[in-house]
């Protein structure tokens, strides 16, 4: 049985770590049945233990025990490491917020300190890395490069990508995209992460495979609306992708009635501070994500494929408490624990957590136009799909 | 009654086939007209759902889809301070309000001068009878939609939303007025054409071992989506649908008995579970642990079982558990293995606005209004109209077995998928 470490910013109801890690305690629903993994977590290591906090219950009822630092829970309070895989979920907590609007989450650091002991005891194991690596690309970067260094697998990212899709589109591999875009809801920097990587997870299956990114932007306010009327994002793709949304808002919640938010004009009365994000790809490709707070509640997806149209989904967050597209989530991380292979590769997540950091600065700058020469991350994404279909 | 001989779906649409459908020629007219049929119309009523689909578009292939025909008329029973159908006529003059259902379908004229009807008898004041069936006047509607067919010498097509009647021979009567008049019928629930997660089909002439379905909801309600639920996939078994035998209400502490007992399969029970997006939590600080037994009969207060068995053996079970899930979820054991999927169907509890389930339903009665061929058998729903006629039936009996002679007829699937996937 494989004994798993799990290191979290913060054990209270509801957080990540509650409602990822829960998941190898008491089991969860994967492919019809309630799956019992072969696996056990025996070690914990929480940062933030304020009122609320559940590690100590849940290290009594299942017999883990909680230690004081990283390499002691690691090494199970021995001199070795002594667990077979790692899940870093360093998500909610009380952490600083820089002038980008990044909370400062220190993933970096947890991970380094994972790395640590893997040198020091020449060993190493899978690590799963929640959400985007880290608030900054370059120590996103070096935590890859550890990874490889040290061949150990590595995963990370959000739900997103492997959620059930409404209805279950999965664009064929090397496809010509004419041009993406994708629809978010919710704060930046957490939300604008998750769709960012959900668009990417669909179009890094194109031809060539993700060749990098050249360039950002990041626009807001009106400049949104003007971009659209000035075709620098289409807004066929956007009604393409509204066209799946579950949640129109406005005149939807009043009366039921559905929408055509683009086209009715809708859209500009009921989102008051739109933001767009421009991502300029080195094989000629730009992709759009629109941030529209107050259009819609849900993440949906469109893009333009040579000889197929229009093809658009919804990526479906089922709701609380069960959030279960955590169990799609938690189910790919097993699997690599269990095969040593990630099921896809963790560049997507670097890329998106670059993109995102650039899009950010963008923002603060004036929301310029900022060359990326250091997004160039290229890789290939893997042919067989991953999201729930099973 | 007993139909010695079942109704293929080839034979139907070849029948269809043989007398054109005035009106539906698409060369000859531009765009179909449709009349919508309805008992009250307010925010999130199922004539909401649908005709607000007509007149406004709804997201369907990937764009905001608008018909290609034109719903000209509406029927509205009953008026109230939430109606909405006076605010839908003045936003969209080309939809004129009628005080009958005649005229709704003659546009006040003396002749039939529609295209395809649409008949929603869900919600609104009516009486329950004793057995605690409301009795909405889906069966009168029809009636007098058929009186307008019959005066006219011609007819057009008619979805009937939901089940056809509560009172099984008038459902029966429904049916065969369709078929003597010849004219394409269709009903149902949303549940056997949403989305599906995940999104698999039952392979066309599996062996289905046994098959349950748990969801949630009331008697004479959410029971009809259940049984349509199953309806839609063991029909797709071997030797198509055989009919069904009895049927074998449970409810409380029978219910829990039934179980015990292993009336229906606990494995196929906890599979259907497990594709719930709702289940309720019963320990405080876990987000998604699955109850034991024990656990489920404190929170389920009500449980409900419908067990039939069909002509072929086959062995189908609806289980409402109210107060464990707010979903619908399908298992079956067949010859490829456990089998198990959920029918996405959010209510607009914060998961949906606009009840989008209903754009699959709409897209389908579009579909027969244009081609003048249903999309999937009415017999699917007469069988559900008369299973869930059959279990209030066998409650009301203090939960004795009810023998369905009535219910022993033969359809075939269709070939082709009906349920979201573009």
């Amino acid at each position: 049985m494989k004994r798993i470490c799990v290191i979290g910013s913060i054990y209270k109801y509801l957080t990540h770590v509650q409602h990822m890690a829960d998941r190898y305690l008491i089991g969860y629903p994967l492919h019809g049945r309630w799956h019992r993994p072969d696996m056990k977590i025996v070690s914990f290591y929480v940062d933030q233990r304020p009122e609320g906090d559940l590690t100590a219950a849940r290290a009594k009822e299942f017999g883990f025990k909680a230690y004081p630092t990283i390499a002691e829970a690691l090494r199970c309070g021995g001199d070795k490491l002594a667990v077979d895989a790692v899940l870093i979920i360093c998500e909610h907590g009380e952490y600083p917020i820089n002038e980008k609007g990044q909370k400062l989450y220190p993933r970096y650091e947890f991970f380094q300190q994972c790395v640590e002991v893997f040198e020091k005891d020449g060993r190493s194991v899978p690590v799963y890395n929640d959400k985007h690596l880290s608030y900054s690309f370059e120590k996103a970067k070096a935590m890859v490069d550890a990874s490889k260094r040290l061949n150990f697998p590595m995963l990370a990212g959000s739900s997103l990508p492997v959620t059930w899709r409404l209805p279950d589109v999965e664009l064929p591999y090397d496809c010509e995209i004419e041009g993406a875009l994708m629809v978010g809801v919710g704060g930046s920097d957490p939300m604008d992460y998750h769709a960012l990587e959900a668009m990417q997870c669909m179009i890094e299956r194109r031809k060539g495979g993700e060749s990098g990114v050249k360039s950002v932007q990041l626009i807001e306010g009106d400049a949104v609306w003007k971009a659209g009327e000035e075709g620098r994002w289409s807004k066929e793709l956007l009604t393409s992708a509204l066209s799946r949304s579950d949640t129109p808002l406005g005149v939807s919640e009043q009366d039921g009635r559905p929408q055509d938010l683009v086209g009715s004009g809708q859209l500009q009365v009921l989102v008051k501070n739109p933001a767009a994000y421009f991502l300029e790809h080195h094989d000629g490709l730009k992709t759009t994500l629109l941030m529209l707070n107050g259009a819609v509640k849900d993440y949906t997806f469109a893009a333009k494929v040579k000889g197929m149209g229009l093809q658009a989904c919804q990526f479906l967050l089922p709701p609380t408490p069960n959030v279960t597209y955590s169990a799609c989530l938690m189910g790919k991380i097993e699997e690599m624990f269990m095969t040593g292979v990630a099921p896809y590769p963790v560049e997507r997540t670097l890329i998106v957590s670059g993109a995102l950091e650039s899009c950010l600065t963008s923002k603060i700058q004036g929301h310029i136009k900022l060359d990326t020469p250091h997004l160039n991350v290229k890789y290939l994404a893997p042919k067989e799909s991953q999201h729930a279909q099973k | 009654m007993r139909t010695e001989r079942g109704i293929s779906r080839r034979e139907l649409i070849a029948g269809a086939a043989v007398i054109p459908l005035a009106g539906c020629s698409r060369s000859e007219r531009k765009r179909p007209r449709i009349a919508a049929i309805a008992t009250i119309y307010f925010k999130h009523s199922h004539a909401q759902h649908i005709v607000d689909r007509f007149l406004d578009g709804y997201g369907w292939n990937a764009t905001h889809h608008r018909p290609e025909m034109d719903l000209v008329s509406l029927y509205v029973e009953q008026v109230n301070e939430r109606d909405l159908s006076r605010e839908r006529a003045q936003r969209h003059p080309g939809m004129k309000l009628y005080p009958t259902i005649a005229e709704a379908l003659t546009l006040g004229g003396s002749k039939l001068d529609v295209d395809g009807v649409v008949l929603i008898g869900e919600h609104g004041q009516y009486e329950d009878n004793e057995k605690g069936q409301k009795k909405y006047p889906r069966y009168e509607y029809f009636e007098q939609i058929v009186k307008v067919f019959r005066d006219s010498g011609r007819a057009v097509p008619v979805f009937n939303d939901k089940h056809l009647s509560w009172n099984w021979e008038w459902a029966k009567k429904m049916y065969d007025t369709s078929r003597e008049l010849n004219f394409p019928f269709m009903a149902g629930s949303s549940l056997p054409v949403t989305y599906r997660t995940p999104s698999l089909e039952m392979p066309l002439g599996s062996q289905i071992e046994d098959a349950v379905c748990v969801c949630y909801g009331g008697v004479d309600s959410y029971d009809f989506h259940g049984l349509e639920t199953l309806q839609c996939m063991v029909e797709r078994r071997k030797g198509g649908e055989s009919g069904v035998k009895w049927v074998q209400a449970y409810r409380g502490d029978n219910f829990w008995k039934a179980y015990q007992d292993k009336v229906w399969s606990h494995e196929l029970m906890e599979s259907a579970i497990t594709r719930s997006h709702t289940l309720a939590q019963v320990r405080e600080g876990f987000n998604d642990y699955l109850p034991t037994i024990d656990e489920m009969k404190k929170i389920v207060k009500n449980p409900v079982a419908y067990h039939y068995e069909h002509e072929d053996g086959l062995r189908s079970t609806m289980l409402l558990m109210s107060g464990l899930l707010r979903d619908f979820n399908f298992a079956a054991h067949t010859d490829k293995g456990l089998f198990s999927t959920q029918m996405y169907l959010p209510m607009p509890d914060g998961r949906t606005t606009t009840a989008s389930f209903f754009s699959p339903l709409v897209a389908n009665m579009e579909e027969m209004f244009l081609t003048g061929k249903p999309t999937y058998p009415v017999e699917r729903t007469l069988l559900t109209t008369g299973l869930t006629a059959a279990g209030v039936e066998s409650l009301f009996r203090k939960e004795a077995k009810f023998e369905t002679p009535h219910l022993s007829f033969h359809y075939d699937a269709p070939e082709k998928s009906t349920y979201w996937r573009t």
